[in-house]
């Protein structure tokens, strides 16, 4: 324990980056998990869209549409 | 909730000829580079096949193809093993790209897509919500960009003074 900033930010660097190392599959059954702590955690109308069924997820991505200088979604 | 079952299912969908190629991009994508961070979606970028007797190109196939398997569809979504996937046609040169240098990972023996992460952190500088500024910033912290592949996509997509706008908001500080 320590109240050390500088080794607080590395020692959660170094936790980052233990995490990202882990094996894909692990990964994305931590993301299974993840998501089911946000529908939890989250309230309709706050950064994400319910639909009637109930269903949560994000706002769709403003996935910028046509040729460089053309027109924009 | 499976996300592994949504990456069997859409292999399957293309090996069933519904769609010609998929990528997967967002905060999905990411993972196979960053750690894991909290989605509540999973964006797949195809390019679908036109349907017989038009020019017109439309995910009504892949709706189609789920529906019959149980998938249920939710506006602009379809729900998959109780994950809501978006299909997204490639919007921009930049996605179009990202979708044809995507590259083959295995997930336990399956299989997947995914775009690079050069290209994942130039979508994200392009989108520019901060989520995807953070993600921007996950990626360069995490030191899994290449600099120079990161830059030509950069330069070749018209990126380039929006990277010098982040650098100067968010890396000039850094250690």
């Amino acid at each position: 324990m320590t109240f050390d900033l500088a080794r607080i930010l590395e020692s959660k660097r170094a936790f980052r980056r233990q995490l990202a190392a882990r094996p894909i599959a692990e990964k994305l059954a931590m993301l299974d998990a993840l998501r089911e702590r946000e529908i939890t955690l989250r309230q309709p109308g706050q950064s994400a869209v319910t639909e009637s069924s109930g269903v949560l997820h994000e706002k769709p991505a403003p996935y910028r549409t046509g040729r460089k200088g053309g027109k924009k979604r | 909730m499976n996300i592994r079952e949504v990456i069997k299912t859409i292999n399957q969908m293309q090996a069933d000829g519904v769609i010609e190629r998929y990528a997967v991009g967002g905060a999905v994508g990411a993972t196979f580079y960053l750690e894991p961070v909290a989605t509540l979606d999973v964006d797949v970028f195809v390019t679908f096949k036109p349907e017989a007797g038009s020019v017109n190109i439309s995910p009504q196939g892949i709706y189609d193809y789920l529906t019959a398997r149980g998938g249920t569809v939710q506006g602009e979504y379809i729900v998959i093993s109780g994950w809501p996937v978006q299909f997204l046609p490639p919007a921009n040169p930049l996605v179009e790209e990202a979708l044809a240098q995507a590259v083959d990972k295995d997930v336990a023996g399956t299989s997947v897509r995914v775009f690079t992460a050069e290209h994942l952190a130039a979508v994200a500088l392009q989108t520019g919500h901060a989520k995807d500024k953070a993600r921007l910033l996950q990626f360069i912290e995490a030191g899994v960009l290449d600099p120079a592949r990161f830059q030509t996509v950069l330069t070749r997509h018209g990126l380039a003074a929006a990277w010098k706008r982040f650098e100067q908001q968010f890396l000039r500080d850094q250690p």
